[in-house]
Parts: structure tokens; sequence; C-alpha cells
């Protein structure tokens, strides 16, 4: 739309004000200078000549080409039928159970392990999207040997391809010659959490003895870990427990999204939110900065400084220990707190007082069955305060009866200081990159990129080239995920393995493997299974032995391999007593000028998962921005710096200063800036290059408060920038538009006190009245297709949408794309705004093919392209859409996606469509081309599946036992799909709860897809 | 000279209005031929592999070698190894037995020319039609028979809904014995082949 405003401003200079008549960019297709410099005559000539060349080539049309089956057929392959293997996943250190479904030998879709006591048959988003890691064309092919000049670059001219084992012999000898030197021979790795991998970093710490070992990690759980201690003393943290909690706090701490195990968190808090047993239900208060997916999830939201934090959780103290006497507090306490009240903390914070009171009132209330947890970025003092609070409030049950298994500590800022003095004094042997980043993970102050200039020999292990494989002698390729052999642990009680499921495919080695070869005797001669027989030798000699079974080794480690994971037993129950002594009430946090909050992005961990197209297209779940990070903002602030989204500001912190777009969000506090990591790569693969900005900068070397900057200075500059969103939104004071997705329907919710008193009062929408149709009902006698969605158990996390991309092969269409609204991805998730913009209350629902009884695409449709089916399912015939484009437009829900380009060839100059990803597709999909209709399918491979399982076996088929690839990869099982006909199916029973409607009722297309309604766990009025 | 109506429509209407009957005729009968649906297409295989000898005089059973047909959408070309169930032994120096033996043990898979194909839009499942109970020989013909394979029947959406229609009169042979019948009209609808 264009903004009137502008243009009708014609005060000085008419020719820059109305530069053109329609919008910049939407003409740029018909620019004469970019059409192709092809002639018409040459363009005929061509014609002319295929044509003979396609007349010629037609003469033996018969010829259907070669089928080629197996020499040896391996005896666990049915052709056209799908193995899974239990698996670990290693993309984060959470290392989730998942099962690797692969046709044919070639992974192509992962789920979780059900079987796995952590992670309970979920995976992540990242865990989802890493299969495309596995196939990514810019993963080194072999091992690379660079003549080092003073700038260079991976696949240029200096790069030498060398065999593994001339490699392994001059490496072993560097090795040799630094222990001989007693010159240090450094490891930056990532934290490990394999205690097959510990006993090989003590192994090679024995064999090469002046070995020291970094472990670099942006998201490092420092603070906490100090806190406990000082709080508990020295023994291993516990997970939390959020089973048995009905108030849950929030400081600052994304449970539901980005903190902790947040699949484990998100399956527990929302399983306790279910409305048919509501003396259980659970309720939220959020205390954050910027919007997350548990601000956007909680009953109540606090926006909150998070320099004010401790105040917060100070003022409770006070309200609970001394104005209610909930518990006694111990005199340091007492004294501690007495400078602080709620009303107090109320107003110098613009924070509701009611909610507060409401808060300490539901604590005092629920003493030992609530819960608070602050976020890892907050200061160590909060996280002592909160400790204490929930001991007094004698929250026993918080942790669970595990505990977390430590390996190496994480490398303080004192350890990379000094690592980076040697190696300016030239004390480093060899510096090996263990698939590690620290030239993009550590900001610049530390000089690692200058100092590793005075360092002869730099060895990387990496997947595909980084910031820091640029600066190193060597390059080895490493085997991705599911290449590569391992075991790991992250918490007492069990133990998850990691198997291969596919050979190699280029000519790498799994980097434990690396390590181990240079421990042995001839380095040169290299066995394939050596890390294989290291892991099967720990396991007889220490798991098997701990565990007792009573089988054999052998029957065990297949067993474990089997399951994916080995239980052992767990004896550690915390016995956790506070030692009031440590309270500490100085804050070290001070808000002085404008805050910064440097976040986590959802979907790209630190930006190693930068590279990969899928995560970088779906969409931020709050903000929906899509291939970019900003600086999210109030609207206050924003008025305050007179600019509006898609302005530029300069934001400076730590002395750096980045220039950032403007992104005006709902709910975040006054003079606070919020932005992500993760962005901003310069030599990774082209879809992570130069997307976004790199604020490592930020952090710098300070690590009390390495996430948050209080002494941040915000300056508009001059300029626009654009970024992709897939939804926008609109002022939420304009009265036209406000809550129409309330007013209309779109979206329902209410309280909870609310649905008790009266559920009915939900259906005030009139779907009571019986719709006139001019056609009868078609009748589906059989099994009809329907899904239910729970918006009460919907959080918006998008890993539905992540799977819906796998299973479906869903291209990635770029950012330029995105902005034309040509996003592929068949799963939207919709974000409604309501209330005001200091304290939005936000609603979420998931959007897809509605699988209309009477669906508006199919009329429309002038070649029968898309159509019914018996079951119930709107039907796309790929092979007969013509792409009029018809049944998009005349689609009320918005779900269908139009391939306006073979999307592959178009991407980056055909980045996906190189042949190493032909193996990813599902070949029970079509891959899509050029002019072709598509959406949801109601995951029909499956479906057909099912229905030719029921007739191998001589059933009739009653639709059991099919699951949308959505519904396998949520969370908390807030999806259903079945048959609806069948009275006992998980979906009729949903269909039938009172909180259930479809959308847009009124113009009768009756929808398939149908929502139950959400409720808010607000205090009653009279309760306080 | 005056040029007559009937001048006009001799010299020009006439011989072009045949013009384009022969024409249609002509593409209409190319495209329409059965050889157009790969009826009667018959190729060299790389060993000359005879179905009648094996399935027919010896009547080895189809599934012995199409082993995936009743468990996958594949019938699944059999694997060299299951050639050389008996061919470690049998018949060792036939030419084309060593030729056999030479892929086999060259470790190189053979490339048989492929005869039947449904395009690939079309997600075909054999194992959902032989369980139901038909038979090879419904769309491939008595293989049993030939020595060459080749295609006998068309593989055309046309031909895939002419027998999902009217099952009974295409293969009255599976109807004989009403009372145990289990084949009822196939799916019509476009998501049953298409995805």
């Amino acid at each position: 739309m264009n903004n009137n405003k502008d243009l009708i401003n014609l005060n000085d200079d008419l020719e820059p004000k109305i530069p053109m008549e329609f919008k910049e960019g939407v003409t740029d297709d018909f620019s004469v200078e970019e059409l192709s410099p092809v002639s018409r005559r040459k363009f005929m000539a061509l014609v002319g000549a295929s044509t003979a060349f396609a007349a010629v080539s037609c003469s033996d049309y018969r010829d259907k080409k070669e089928v080629v089956p197996y020499n040896k057929k391996p005896e666990e392959v049915t052709l056209g039928r799908p193995n899974f293997y239990a698996s670990t996943c290693t993309a984060c250190a959470l290392n989730c159970g998942i099962l690797i479904k692969t046709r044919e030998g070639r992974p192509i879709k992962v789920d979780g392990n059900p079987d796995h006591p952590i992670s309970l048959g979920k995976t992540c988003s990242i865990g989802q999207a890493n299969i495309l890691n596995l196939y990514d064309p810019s993963r080194i092919k072999s091992p690379i040997k660079i003549n080092k000049s003073d700038e260079f670059f991976l696949f240029k001219k200096d790069v030498i391809e060398e065999k593994w084992n001339v490699i392994d012999k001059e490496i072993t000898d560097l090795l040799k010659k630094a222990t001989s030197e007693n010159k240090e021979i450094a490891i930056i790795s990532e934290p490990i959490t394999s205690p097959t991998a510990f006993r090989l970093f003590e192994d090679f710490k024995v064999k090469y003895p002046t070995v020291k070992f970094y472990f670099i990690d942006l998201f490092d759980e420092n603070n906490k870990k100090n806190a406990w201690v000082k709080s508990f003393g020295d023994i291993p943290m516990s997970p939390l427990n959020y089973k048995d909690a009905k108030i849950i706090v929030t400081l600052e701490a994304d449970v539901l999204g980005r903190e902790c195990n947040f699949l484990e968190n998100s399956g527990e808090i929302i399983s306790n939110r279910n409305a048919e047993k509501h003396e259980e239900f659970n309720r939220i208060y959020a205390v954050e900065a910027g919007m997350s997916l548990t601000g956007m999830n909680s009953d109540y939201r606090i926006r909150l400084n998070p320099a004010q934090q401790l105040a917060f959780v100070l003022s409770l103290v006070n309200e609970l220990g001394l104005q209610k006497k909930a518990f006694n507090l111990p005199g340091n306490v007492e004294n501690g707190v007495k400078g602080y009240s709620l009303d107090k903390f109320a107003a110098d914070n613009k924070v509701d007082l009611k909610t507060l009171k409401n808060l300490a009132f539901d604590l005092a209330k629920n003493k030992g069955k609530s819960i608070l947890v602050a976020g890892k970025s907050l200061p160590e003092e909060v996280h002592i305060a909160v400790n204490m609070l929930n001991s007094l409030l004698d929250n026993k049950s918080i942790y669970k009866s595990s505990t977390f298994v430590n390996y190496y500590p994480k490398s303080s800022k004192s350890e990379f200081e000094s690592l980076i003095s040697k190696m300016n004094s030239k004390q480093i042997g060899v510096l090996i990159q263990f698939d590690a980043n620290p030239a993009y993970l550590l900001s610049s102050e530390y000089g690692y990129e200058a100092a590793s200039k005075n360092v002869d020999n730099i060895i990387s292990l990496t997947e595909s080239q980084n910031e820091s494989s640029r600066l190193s002698s060597y390059v080895l390729p490493i085997n991705h995920n599911f290449e590569a052999w391992g075991d790991y642990q992250t918490r007492t009680g069990s133990i998850s393995l990691q198997q291969p499921v596919i050979a190699p495919i280029n000519n790498t080695r799994q980097k434990e493997a690396v390590l181990l070869n240079w421990m042995q005797e001839k380095p040169e001669e290299y066995k394939e299974d050596i890390y294989h027989k290291y892991l099967m030798a720990r396991w007889e000699k220490e798991v098997f032995t701990t565990v007792s079974p009573a089988t054999d080794f052998n029957s065990f480690w297949y067993g474990s391999l089997h399951d994916g994971i080995a239980l052992l037993k767990d004896n550690s129950t915390p016995n956790l007593s506070f030692n009031f002594n440590a309270f500490n009430p100085t804050s070290t946090l001070a808000a002085n000028g404008y805050t910064v909050v440097i976040s986590k992005n959802y979907f790209l961990r630190d930006g190693k998962y930068a590279t990969n197209g899928w995560l970088q297209e779906l969409p931020h779940p709050v903000t929906k921005i899509t291939w970019d990070n900003y600086a999210a903002m109030s609207l206050s602030t924003s008025n305050e710096l007179g600019v509006k989204m898609n302005d530029l500001v300069e934001v400076s912190a730590n002395g750096k200063k980045v220039t950032l777009p403007v992104l005006v969000q709902p709910g975040i506090p006054e003079k606070l800036i919020d932005v992500e990591l993760g962005y901003g790569r310069t030599h990774a693969n082209e879809v992570a290059n130069n997307v976004g900005v790199n604020l490592i900068d930020f952090i710098g070397k300070d690590y009390k408060s390495k996430f948050i900057r209080t002494d941040a200075t915000v300056t508009p500059i001059p300029g626009h920038y654009q970024l992709a969103s897939t939804q926008e939104h609109h002022m939420l004071t304009e009265k036209f538009v406000k809550d129409l997705h309330l007013e209309r329907g779109i979206i329902r919710e209410t309280t909870l006190d609310e649905y008790i008193e009266d559920p009915k009062k939900l259906k005030e929408h009139g779907e009571d009245k019986p719709h006139f149709s001019i056609i009868d009902r078609v009748k589906y006698p059989g099994v009809k297709w329907a899904m239910a969605i729970d918006l009460n158990k919907c959080t918006g996390c998008s890993m539905c949408a992540i799977a819906c991309n796998v299973e479906n092969n869903i291209p990635v269409v770029g950012k330029e794309q995105v902005i034309k609204g040509r996003e592929m991805s068949w799963m939207r998730l919709d974000r409604y705004y309501s209330g005001t913009d200091e304290d939005p209350i936000v609603s979420q629902q998931p959007q897809l093919c509605q699988h209309c009884d009477n669906a508006p695409c199919e009329n429309v449709c002038p070649v029968v392209a898309t159509t019914h089916s018996p079951d119930g399912l709107n039907q796309m015939t790929y092979n007969r859409c013509v792409g009029t484009r018809y049944c998009a437009n005349n689609c009320p829900f918005k779900v269908r996606r139009y391939n306006f380009f073979d999307f592959r060839e178009q991407f980056a100059k055909g980045y996906y469509e190189k042949d190493s990803l032909k193996p990813l597709y599902n070949p029970e999909v079509t891959v899509r081309s050029r002019g072709v209709m598509e959406k949801c399918t109601f995951c029909v491979q499956n479906i057909m599946d099912a229905r030719s399982e029921a007739t191998k076996n001589g059933k009739d088929f009653d639709g059991t036992g099919v699951k949308t690839a959505c519904q396998i990869s949520c969370p908390t099982e807030a999806i259903v799909f079945g048959n609806m006909n069948d009275p006992n199916s998980a979906v009729s029973k949903q269909i039938g709860n009172t909180r259930n409607y479809t959308i847009l009722e009124e113009i009768n297309v009756k929808p398939n897809i149908n929502y139950l309604a959400k409720l808010r766990n607000t205090v009653k009025k009279e309760e306080v | 000279m005056k040029k007559s109506k009937l001048d006009h429509a001799l010299k020009i209407r006439l011989p072009i209005t045949v013009l384009v009957i022969l024409i249609t005729y002509a593409v209409t009968f190319f495209v329409s031929r059965a050889e157009r649906d790969g009826i009667g297409y018959t190729p060299e295989q790389p060993i000359k592999f005879s179905h009648q000898l094996h399935a027919g005089k010896m009547t080895i059973d189809c599934k012995y070698c199409h082993t995936e047909v009743d468990k996958s959408r594949h019938a699944g070309i059999p694997a060299t190894d299951i050639c050389m169930n008996c061919h470690t032994v049998a018949r060792k120096t036939k030419p084309e037995i060593q030729k056999l033996v030479k892929f086999y043990e060259g470790n190189q898979p053979i490339p048989w020319k492929r005869i039947h194909k449904v395009p690939d839009y079309a997600y075909f499942n054999h194992s959902v039609h032989v369980n139901k109970g038909m038979q090879c020989r419904h769309c491939h013909e008595d293989v049993a028979s030939m020595d060459v394979v080749g295609q006998k029947h068309s593989f055309t959406m046309g031909s895939c809904l002419n027998c999902h229609r009217n099952p009974k009169e295409k293969m009255p042979d599976l109807f004989v014995d009403s009372a145990k019948v289990k084949i009822k009209n196939g799916p019509e609808n476009c998501n049953a082949c298409h995805r």
C-alpha cells in the first residue's frame, strides 16, 4: 500500500518526493534495461533449433531408460518402505533422542524418539531441519591443506586437496614436535556432553601432555551455576520439574522457547493447562523485557527492564515475608529486603500493582506448589534471590530427582585471554579448532583473528567452511550428526546412543575418530570403525558393568542401539538447603540510558545453523520476521526516537556501534532494545553470508551481565531498510481494526473461570444457526479426515511448520520473495495482538489448508485441478494445474501457495538445486515445479500408506494409525488428526468439546480444521 | 477474367479443407497409435533373461524374484544376488550366465531396460493391488509365456480408470467365485494416485 501522507507532501522540491507512481519494487520485473539481451531473431532461431532437436530426440521416445537394481541387496531394505533408526541429535547440548527415517539408505526425515526418557518423542526445529545440513552443497568434500599466504579463502588457487593419510602423517609429526618442544597444543571445542568423547579427550591429554582444551559456549549458564553453588553448596544442578507447579513465575526466562530444555518444559507446563481438569490448571506469570514465547503464552505478563529484576524479587520477598508473613526471614535477608516494597516497585516501573498483588497472593496460597525460574542472562544475585524465594516458599518438588552430568567446565574469560596471549607470543605449537567457531563467537575485543596469524599450525575440523576455518592451514571435513557414532549423557539416569544412518557422503571422517587416529602408532593406516570400536569398548567396560543386565554384552549393545537409549540406575535425589549467607541484595545492573537485551535466536542457535535455509526462513515465532535481525522496541520508544518500522538506528553498546533496522514490537519496556544473535556470518555458505548483523561485539568480555547492556545509546540515522515479515500488524490503537480477530470469532478465548461457569458462552458467534446452502451437503459415509488444534495447548513454537517443510519437500524462497509474500510454507502460525501496545494480549493460531467441505477453491478452478475426495480431502493435482491462481484468490484463509518460480533454481543462483540435495526429497511427495499451486495435503502420503497397510493385512481401513508431520512434531500435543466419523477417535472427541469452533463460519465453507478455544487462567475479580 | 465463386471454392477452399482433414487425421493417428502408449515395446536386455523359461517352464513363483511386490509400492527388480542363489551352481558355463557372474563379481548393477512405467507423478502401489487378489497378468499379460518381455497393455490414466470403474468386466476371472470376491471398484479420486 502506498503511504499517501508522504506523497501528498508537496512543499519543496517535487521531484524526489514523487519519483514513481508505484511502490518501489513493484515494477522492477518489467524494467527494460533488465530484459534479456537475446534478440527476437535469436530467440526464434533458438526455438527452431530446439524443435528440431526435440524431434530428433523424440525418435526414440519409447526408451524408458534403465531400471537398476542392487547388486547385493542389504537385508533390511525393502524398496519403497522406510526404515527408522534411533539416534541422538547433536545440534545442541540438549541431545534429544531422535528417530531418523531413511528410504533406500538415505535419511529423509527426523522425528523424536518416543522411548527417550527426556525428550519423549519430540525434537526441536533445528533438530528437524538439521537434515538439510547433511546434504548441504557447501560441505567440504575432502581434506584441504592451505598454503599459507596472508589472506586465504577456501576453494581458491592456493588450496590443495590432500589425501587423509598424508595429512594425518604431517599433523602427527606437528603434534609430536610441539610435545617435544614443550609448546602447548590448544584444542578449542564446543562443550561436550559425551562420556566417550570425555574419555577420548583425557586419553589424548595422556598421549600429548601439552594439550589444553578450551570449551566455548555462547549461551553458557555460568551465572546460574555460580548462584547454585553459592546457594546450595558444590553439588550438581538438577533439572526443573514443572509437573506439580500451580504457579509458574518466569523471570527473563523463555522456558517455552529457549531456556533450559524447552521441549520438556513445554510438555510439562502445557499438559497442566487442561480445560477438562481445571483444578490442576497452572498459572503463568512472565516477567520479561523482550516478547518471548513464554510471555505470549502467559496468563500475566509483566514487562520489566532486566536491571529491575532483583528489585522485583526482593519486593516479592518483602511482601510475602514481612507483609503477609507467609514465611520467616533470617536477619540478613530481612535487612536486605526492608527497603523494597511492591507498591514502590510498581510505581517506579509503571507496573500494574494489582497484578503484583495477585502474584504475591498466589504464591502465598500455593506455598510448596509454585516455581520461580530466572533466565540464564540474569546476573548471579538474581539467581540467588530466586533460589532463596523458592526455598522460602517450601517448593520441594521444583527439582527432578536426577542431576545434570558435568564434564569439563566451560572456559572462562581469563582462560581465553591467556590462550590469546600465548598465541601472540608464539607459545602455541598447534591450534585445533575442533568443530568450533571461535573467530565468530569470540568478540573482537579478544583479538582472536589477529592472534591466529602468530600461530603456524591451525587445524580446523568442520563440516563446512566458517569464519575460523578461513584462518587455518589444514581444513579437515567431518561427519554430520547422521554419519557419526557417539553416546551422550546430559543427566543421570540414562545415556543416549548415536549411530550413523548413512555412510559418509563425502570424504569425511568423524571428528572424534580423527583425534583417536592421531593417537595411533601408524596414523596413516586409518580404519573406518576406529571410534565405533572405542565406543563399544568403553560401553563394555563401563556402561555394561554398571547396568549389569541379565544378557551378554552384544545383546545389551544391540538392544541399546535399537532403542537409542540405555537406562541407568539413578540414585541422585537432591537434598537442597539454602544457605542464607549467600543472599546478596546489591544489584550489578543499573539502567542508565538505553538497555540492550541480547537474546538467543529461536532457530539459529549461536549462528551455527544460520547456514540452513529452512531455519532462516522460518518466521520468528513472535515478530514473524525472516532472514534478519533487528532492533525491537516499544511504540513509545520509537516515537521518542522519531523512527518507524524499517527505519535505521545506530545502537552503540560496549564501545561498539552497529546499524539495525527498527521493529516496533508491542510489550517491550521503554528505553529498551531487544536484539538477537546468530546473524552476520561472513564466511559461511551462500545462505548465511551477510544475512543480518553480527552482534557478538555487544557481549564483549564482560561475563557478569553478558546478555544485558544497560549503558547503550540509540540514535536514529537516515536510511531505510526492508524487513521480510510474513505477517504484519496494525497499530493496536487503530479503532477500525482493533480486536478484529476477536470480534469476527477467528480467535475465541475466555478465562478459565468464565468457562467453568458457562461453557456455552464461547459459542456466541452464531454457529447454532443453520446456514443456508443451495446444494445438499455431500455425505461422507466412510472415513472422513479432520484435524483439531487445541489453541489452549499451542504455544506458537513453529516446530510444526518446519516438520511440514521437511516432510513435504517445501523449497526455500529467499528474502526477496518473502517480501513479495511468496513464502511456500504450508503451515503458517498466525499471531494476533489485542489489548494495548504496552501490555498486549497475544493469540496464536496455526493456519493451514482447512479442507473445507464446501471448498471455494474447487469451484473456480478452470481445469479441475483441485477437487474433493470421498474421504473429505481437498485434493490438489499438480500435473493438472495450469497456474491461473484463481483458487488462491478465492481461498478465504489464504493458505494456498504458488510456485512463482522453480524456487530451488531461483534461490541464491540454484543453491538448493544442486545434485547433493536430491536425496533429501521425500520420494512419496511430488517435487513441484514452476507454475503450480500447492497447499497442505493432510500428509496424504501417510494416509495412503496406512490404507495400503490395512489392505495388506486384509482389514477394512478405519482411519487409525495416521499421523500428520505437524502432529508428530508438536511438543504439546495440540494437534490431533483422524477420522471424525469414528466416535472413538481422538479427533471426534475434540470436535465434541464445547470449546470447539471453526473459523469464518458465516461463509459456510465448512472447514475441517477445528480449533479449540484458548483459556486464560486470570484471577477472578472477587478473589483479590 | 473475373474469378467465379466456384473457382475460389475449388482452388482455395477445397484444398485447404482437405489438407486440414488430412493433417488432423495424420496427427490423431500418430498420437493414438497403440505404440505411443508403449504397447509392443520389447527392448533388448543386457542379459537375455527368459521369463518363459524361469516362470513358465520351471514355474518359479513371481514373488521368488520380485520379493517386494506384496510389501511395497514397487514390485522390485531382483537384486543380482537373487539370481546367484541358483546360478552359483546352475548353468555356469553358459555365456549369458557368465555375463551375469561378471556383473555380480565386478560389483556392477545390471542396467536392465525399463519396460513398464507409470509417470513420476502417479504413485502406483503394487502391494495394494496384489494383496487384494489381482494377478500380475492383469496388467503385465502372461509374462510366463514371453521369451523376451514386452509391454502388452497401456499404462495411461485411462487404462487405470477403466479397470477401477469396471473391475468385473476387465478381470472376469477374479469374479468367478462371487462369494469370495473382495474386490470392489477402485478409488477414482485424484489423491488415490497423485499427491
